[in-house]
């Protein structure tokens, strides 16, 4: 058996008719470290909310470490949690602050101080040990929250958003900091997150779910080259994969504006049952503007004036009208282009996705 | 910075605080200045300017309020008075604060009706429930007591009030991690929910303190003993007395009003941030 089970974990809350969370089914393992992600309001946070039994399981069962939890009480689950507004305790010192779980587990103070001191230790925060909250920074309150959540020693954390009251480049080194940690701890740790960037980066696994439905687990990999749907397709990866309604017609796949790509007859014949009609997706990476590929993949070459340009620094992303909507390209940053340059471009064959344009369900060639 | 007209504004707006605080302030002047004159001296200054200043230093300066304090109980009564003040601040803070509590955070069927019930139990004046208070305790026997005195006033409508209002702003992420952090709800009530509203705590027990102090018609009702007196019943007891002179009788009132003005000195600022949170809107 797993280390947690979710079985078919539902939540309704009185007085609705939709559900929140629908048959939610996942198995964690011991260490790992799984990632909830989704546009708000997609059930992630009230997912891990259940978890930690803050909110009540309406129906189906949740297991850690074998022991069934439906009704066992927040404290005696064995785990700890970050929030996203840290809810740190105002008149209490970070010390305090720190060692307050470990007093009420009537751990000694001897103890209590050691471990203390290592998470303040560890967490950088050695000179604002006697500080009140609100004499800390955004950073140094999370730091705060860590420390409060690492020192009680449980198996389980959970986190619910906690980097998204950061500024930017505090997420990434916090980021970084959440993933050494939880390496070094070796607990398993539920991740939440709208932010599809920290799920990549810090998963092993990343959990994408809408309006209440899990789409899609996978590894990071997994389902940013293999997304499920469109929904995931659209929502891993930035920008955003470009999506064009398209119709294939024998051996060709016809873009709204007129514009057509050539397909292997093996594909073709693959595609044939999907009604003519599909959604054609197609990552920014993948369309490429460099010499090399254009030789390539000459026969499908296709033109496009520059309509916008992002330059990122290390990379520059590039707008073009292309099958009818705005298409986007990330290029390396020494594809230089101009707004208005008329530039040639090819799209790599392998690397289109087809999704369905009903149940915009990915279809598998 | 402030424009020329802005300037002359304030300087009459100065100029019209001062004298209204002068009207408001002269009462007390003059008490001050004649608790140590003798009632000739306050009879014969009455018609002058000097009615508003104490007299010279000399060895009769205190005679007032040594009286006062050596020929009546009046140090006891201020005591006891201190003593029920603090019992009731106490008690008070546990029972509305709790009852507050309950109202802005823990969910129970017709919770917005009872918070209405409340709301409209504080338009209920004390003169009319309290001969049935009175009664009720007649009937426990619990006349001349503390308990007897204390009991009917401890729950108050307003102040279960004002801590709802507080306490409904409270984040609730904290009580979440108070419970991982294996705190019980009654020690998260007494060891983070009091410390995290200070100042409506300040503004309660103030209040309490202020309606103990200045209460004349339960106590008057519960208490005959002399021992057990409050300062207004002392109060009244020493002026109406035909021996006490008018002198003596202002350096009696001086006393009474005294720990009112400590309190306010010490906690106005608590008082009004208490009383404007509370008006806050709910989170």
């Amino acid at each position: 058996m797993s280390f947690i089970e979710l079985k078919n974990v539902c939540k309704q809350y009185a007085n609705t008719n939709k559900k929140a969370v629908t048959d939610f089914n996942l198995e964690i393992e011991e260490k790992e470290f799984i990632a909830f992600v989704g546009p708000s309001g997609c059930g992630k946070s009230t997912t891990l909310r259940m978890i930690a039994g803050f909110e009540e399981i309406t129906s189906g069962e949740l297991y850690i470490d074998g022991k069934k939890m439906n009704e066992i009480a927040p404290r005696d689950r064995g785990i700890s949690m970050v929030f996203q507004n840290y809810a740190l305790y105002p008149h209490m010192t970070v010390e305090k602050n720190i060692g307050y779980g470990l007093k009420n587990m009537k751990v000694p103070a001897k103890e209590i101080k050691e471990k203390v001191d290592w998470a303040i230790e560890i967490l950088g925060l050695s000179e604002y040990r006697y500080r009140k909250p609100k004499n800390l920074s955004g950073g140094q309150r999370q730091r705060v929250a860590l420390g409060r959540a690492i020192v009680k020693n449980q198996k389980v954390f959970l986190m619910d958003e906690p980097l998204s009251n950061l500024d930017a480049k505090l997420r990434v080194s916090m980021r970084n900091e959440i993933s050494k940690l939880h390496r070094s701890l070796g607990s398993t740790t539920i991740y939440v997150t709208h932010d599809q960037v920290e799920a990549m980066t810090m998963a092993d696994r990343i959990v994408i779910m809408k309006d209440g439905i899990v789409q899609q687990i996978g590894r990071p990999m997994e389902v940013y080259e293999h997304p499920v749907n469109k929904f995931v397709a659209g929502f891993i990866g930035s920008p955003q994969m470009n999506f064009f309604d398209v119709t294939v017609d024998g051996n060709k796949i016809m873009f709204a504006d007129g514009n057509s790509i050539g397909v292997t007859d093996e594909m073709a014949e693959k595609l044939k049952k999907y009604n003519r009609r599909l959604i054609f997706g197609i990552r920014g990476e993948d369309i490429k503007f460099d010499p090399q590929n254009l030789d390539i993949y000459k026969e499908n070459r296709q033109q496009a004036v520059i309509d916008n340009t992002e330059i990122m620094g290390n990379e520059n992303n590039l707008y073009f009208e292309f099958g009818g909507v705005t298409a986007v390209a990330r290029v390396s940053k020494y594809e230089v282009c101009k707004i208005g340059d008329k530039v040639d471009f090819v799209i790599v064959p392998h690397k289109i996705h087809f999704f369905d344009i009903d149940t915009e369900e990915a279809v598998i060639l | 910075m402030f424009t020329k007209k802005q300037k002359r504004i304030n300087v009459v707006l100065v100029a019209v605080m001062l004298v209204m605080s002068l009207f408001f302030l002269f009462p007390v002047i003059w008490m001050l200045a004649n608790s140590f004159k003798t009632d000739a001296a306050i009879t014969g200054d009455m018609n002058s300017l000097a009615a508003f200043i104490p007299p010279e230093l000399s060895g009769s300066f205190l005679d007032n309020y040594i009286s006062v304090l050596t020929d009546t109980n009046f140090i006891r009564y201020m005591a006891n008075t201190l003593f029920y003040a603090a019992v009731l601040i106490v008690l008070g803070i546990i029972v509305n604060g709790l009852a507050g509590y309950a109202l802005a955070k823990i969910n129970f069927p017709f919770k917005e009706r009872w918070l209405l019930i409340i709301m409209l139990l504080m338009i209920v004046p004390m003169e009319t429930i309290i001969t049935i208070h009175f009664l009720f305790i007649a009937k426990l026997g619990l006349l001349n007591n503390i308990i007897g005195y204390v009991l009917p006033m401890i729950v108050n409508p307003f102040n279960i009030f004002l801590f709802r209002q507080v306490f409904v702003s409270l984040p609730d992420d904290v009580y979440e991690a108070a419970q991982l952090d294996f705190c019980s709800p009654v020690k998260y009530f007494f060891t983070m929910v009091l410390p995290m509203s200070k100042s409506v705590v300040a503004t309660v027990s103030v209040f309490t303190f202020l309606n103990v102090w200045n209460d004349y018609l339960w106590p008057s009702l519960v208490f005959t003993s002399s021992d057990l007196l409050t300062a207004q019943i002392g109060l009244n007891a020493i002026t109406s007395n035909e021996n006490t002179t008018m002198g003596q009788t202002l350096a009696v009132i001086t006393l009474v009003t005294i720990p009112v003005i400590i309190i306010y000195a010490l906690f106005s600022k608590q008082i009004v941030e208490g009383v404007v949170s509370t008006g806050s809107k709910e989170g």
